[in-house]
């Protein structure tokens, strides 16, 4: 089944929702419907399923325009998992699946018939749901509820399955169910999905293809990695994210940040020597109080080095898994030497980054303002049989200060050096 | 990711085929336990083998046996006592026919009424039939119509019904609106003209006193006025509707999920809401012409009908309206001989029966969050 979508456009009223848009959903995609709130998702797969009517443009399945089906073809091709379906009556779960045979019955006096109750039998058992068959829908959980909902539409038998924000009301276990479920009914029956969905990650992870819908319009359609960039959903959505890929599935994943209000940028020059992933919190608590924050040395793969690209923040960087060159080390010398102060995060030692505490022995010799961040509760982080904690002894004594918290860091910095 | 280890329960499931059985065994029994409550009901009187009996001039109390009631149904008979077969086909027999007609058409538009609403707790009156009937009667008696010659017994009932009708299209226009029907707009609509309609009632009643009694028994409700015409105007009407709800009993199930959901399953959520009402209000509205407002059995009986055959349409709807002809044949079984040789109104019974079931019906809503 071919969806093709042309030049839509539909108002409510004198309110426009969707304004041109066009796409088209190849056989077998599994595509994902995102938007911030209101921008039109919600309507758009209403539109989808004829239960509203464009004002302009055309959509078409197989080439067939959608107002040359009958109701009941059309229901024969599309199945919808609404955003809710909550009932005061006592339907069992069984009743609830057997709904989607309504399609199918041969006429209005027709009984039940034996194809019926096979489809539902083998829809409720896809979905698990099966032992609960008897229960009323109404006692069930959210996830269960939403496994019968699917079993409904499963039982219709459809090309394509429309799903409205199908894991909204659930627990990560069951949004993951819901989603594994989607994939395998995608992948091995060909049922073509298109689902709006509000979490990225989500549909960054399950989606073939991704149609960011943005006030109406469409924004973009692509591959998630080619719509889910920092910059699009900063431009649709508002907020900042970091975009990093998940080890385990390689598709990518999305961490929103808070939106800070604009502060001074007062420019003041304050270094970090991290590693780790230790820095990260750092640069930004740093970042988003105005300072120019800078960093090093750090690995080409370890996190912080990401941390800084994503900030925008000049970073030292040595080849992966290699130790500190001295060249590397001049230069993470010469940002301590242009900053007023340096923070050394609690990132662990050993033999290759032990030139990142020399490098803050030299900070003080040149008479800045050293902080070590060293929290109560942090791990062993020495690999070097004491070398780093002796490292670190030192340069209390020398005059580092210790703080617990990057909060604390913070003040500390805005009372002393800001 | 479907979790293992949680198959399928095998007791469950039997459990699961059981219920349905029972729920088939139930609706199949309906039919019968009717027709059996029909006949009883036609000897339960002063007259018949039920009842108290009968004082002879020398004071004993003697009652028919059914054997002789049986001979006087069929072939008349003459001796004593008098009367009884054509008491029995005249009255007594259209009475009971009508009681459970009526009682039929309320519980059949109720539960078409509730699935509309998607609300348990709607019933068939709940779009003003009941203050448009009442209004047409008061009407009918005060412009003299209900005294004329030939037209008179008739008069009343149709002018009953099509204000009853009027009112539900008056409602129905004001809870729509481009081709939309909205459901919470329509009740509160359904209150907003009864209470207008209701208010204009009380005017004509204060303006002339002698429409007192008459009021009463719209209010109230009885079988007394039973005869083969309004048997036959509201069997035509309970036939006629009961089908037609029965033909969408799918549709509504599907529709108690939600319009979009209805939609999707290939059904016209606005066509069905617009038939489902004036099915309803047709039904209702005959029913309420012949017998006046009759409470609580269109909310109860499809309520009750649901806790034991379950919310599928299929059973629920034809089991609700065969129970509430024998709800209401007993009901006014009851009517006729509690007080007798006298009667009450057979609404005092069933909002006895009702609002006690009704609070039950309340607080099981509040604790359990479902019906």
């Amino acid at each position: 089944m071919k969806l093709d979508i042309q030049g839509l456009s539909f108002a409510f009223g004198t309110k426009p929702v969707l304004k041109e848009i066009s796409f088209d959903v190849p056989h077998g995609e599994f595509l994902g419907l995102m938007g911030p709130n209101g921008s039109g998702k919600t309507t758009l797969l209403r539109c989808i399923m004829n239960y509203l009517v464009p004002g302009m443009g055309s959509i078409s399945i197989d080439e067939k325009p959608l107002d040359s089906f009958s109701p009941v073809a059309l229901a024969r091709t599309f199945a919808v998992v609404p955003q809710s379906s909550a009932t005061d009556f006592t339907f069992s779960s069984y009743d609830i699946v057997m709904m989607g045979r309504i399609p199918h019955m041969a006429s209005r006096l027709s009984g039940t018939s034996k194809a019926d109750t096979v489809a539902v039998r083998k829809a409720m058992e896809r979905t698990n749901t099966w032992q609960f068959a008897g229960r009323a829908f109404a006692e069930l959980s959210g996830g269960e509820r939403q496994r019968v909902i699917i079993a409904r539409a499963i039982a219709q038998q459809p090309k394509a399955l429309l799903l409205d924000e199908p894991t909204v009301y659930l627990d990560i276990s069951g949004q993951i169910e819901i989603m594994d479920l989607l994939k395998k009914l995608n992948r091995d029956d060909g049922i073509t999905v298109v689902a709006v969905l509000h979490d990225i990650n989500l549909a960054a992870r399950y989606c073939d293809r991704i149609a960011l819908l943005s006030d109406g319009r469409l924004e973009t359609i692509g591959l998630p990695a080619d719509v889910l960039t920092p910059e699009m959903i900063q431009s649709v959505y508002g907020v900042d994210v970091a975009v990093r890929r998940d080890p385990f599935t390689g598709s990518i994943y999305v961490m929103p940040r808070s939106p800070v209000a604009a502060v001074h940028r007062h420019g003041t020059r304050v270094h970090i020597l991290c590693g780790g992933g230790t820095g990260g919190p750092i640069m930004k608590a740093l970042h988003d109080q105005g300072y120019s924050v800078t960093a090093g040395v750090v690995n080409v793969l370890d996190s912080d080095y990401e941390n800084a690209k994503d900030m925008h923040i000049p970073v030292v960087a040595e080849a992966p898994f290699a130790p500190i060159s001295q060249e590397n080390h001049e230069e993470n010398l010469r940002l301590i030497d242009e900053s007023v102060a340096v923070v050394v995060s609690p990132f662990p030692v050993g033999p290759g980054n032990l030139l990142n505490l020399e490098a803050a022995k030299r900070a003080l010799s040149l008479g800045k303002k050293v902080l070590l961040v060293r929290p109560e509760s942090s791990a062993n982080i020495d690999f070097v049989n004491g070398k780093g904690d002796a490292y670190i002894k030192d340069l209390i004594s020398s005059g580092a200060d210790a703080v617990r918290s990057t909060d604390e860091l913070v003040s500390m910095l805005s009372g002393k050096a800001g | 990711m479907i979790r293992l280890g949680r198959r399928a329960d095998a007791k469950d499931l039997d459990e699961f085929q059981r219920l349905r059985s029972k729920r088939l065994l139930i609706l199949s029994a309906l039919p019968f336990i009717l027709a059996a409550t029909a006949l009883l009901a036609i000897f339960i009187g002063s007259l018949g083998p039920i009842g108290p009996g009968v004082e002879t001039e020398t004071g004993e109390r003697i009652r028919m046996s059914f054997g002789d009631a049986f001979d006087a149904l069929i072939h008349g008979h003459g001796d004593w006592p008098r009367d009884y077969h054509g008491t029995l086909w005249d009255v007594r027999i259209p009475r009971v026919l009508l009681a459970g007609l009526v009682g039929a058409s309320l519980a059949c538009a109720g539960t078409a009424m509730q699935a509309v609403f998607r609300n348990p707790m709607a019933d068939p009156y709940i779009v003003g039939v009941s203050s448009g009937a009442s209004l047409g009667a008061v009407a009918a008696g005060l412009a003299g119509l209900s005294v004329m010659a030939v037209i008179g017994p008739i008069v009343t009932p149709l002018l009953a019904f099509t204000i009853a009708l009027m009112t539900v299209f008056l409602v129905y226009f004001l809870g729509t609106s481009k081709g939309k029907v909205y459901v919470d707009t329509l009740l509160l609509s359904g209150v907003a003209v009864a209470i207008f309609l209701d208010a204009t009632r009380s005017f004509l009643i204060y303006y002339d006193r002698q429409e007192f009694h008459r009021v009463i028994f719209w209010l109230l409700g009885s079988f007394a006025l039973a005869s083969w015409t309004s048997m036959a105007v509201v069997g035509i009407a309970v036939g006629i509707g009961a089908f037609t709800v029965f033909l969408f009993s799918r549709d509504l199930n599907a529709l108690l999920l939600g319009e979009e959901t209805a939609h999707n399953l290939g059904t016209d959520p606005e066509f069905l809401k617009t038939l489902m009402l004036i099915v309803a209000a047709v039904m209702t509205a005959a029913a309420v012409a012949f017998t006046g407002v009759i409470g609580f059995v269109g909310l109860v009986i499809p309520h009750m009908a649901r806790l034991v055959v379950g919310a599928d349409h299929r059973i629920l709807m034809p089991s609700a309206t065969l129970s509430g002809a024998v709800f209401l044949i007993w009901a006014d079984a009851l009517a006729r001989t509690v007080i007798s040789p006298s009667e009450l109104p057979v609404g005092i019974i069933t909002a006895m029966c009702g609002g006690p079931f009704f609070v039950y019906l309340l607080r099981r809503h509040r604790i359990r969050g479902g019906a």
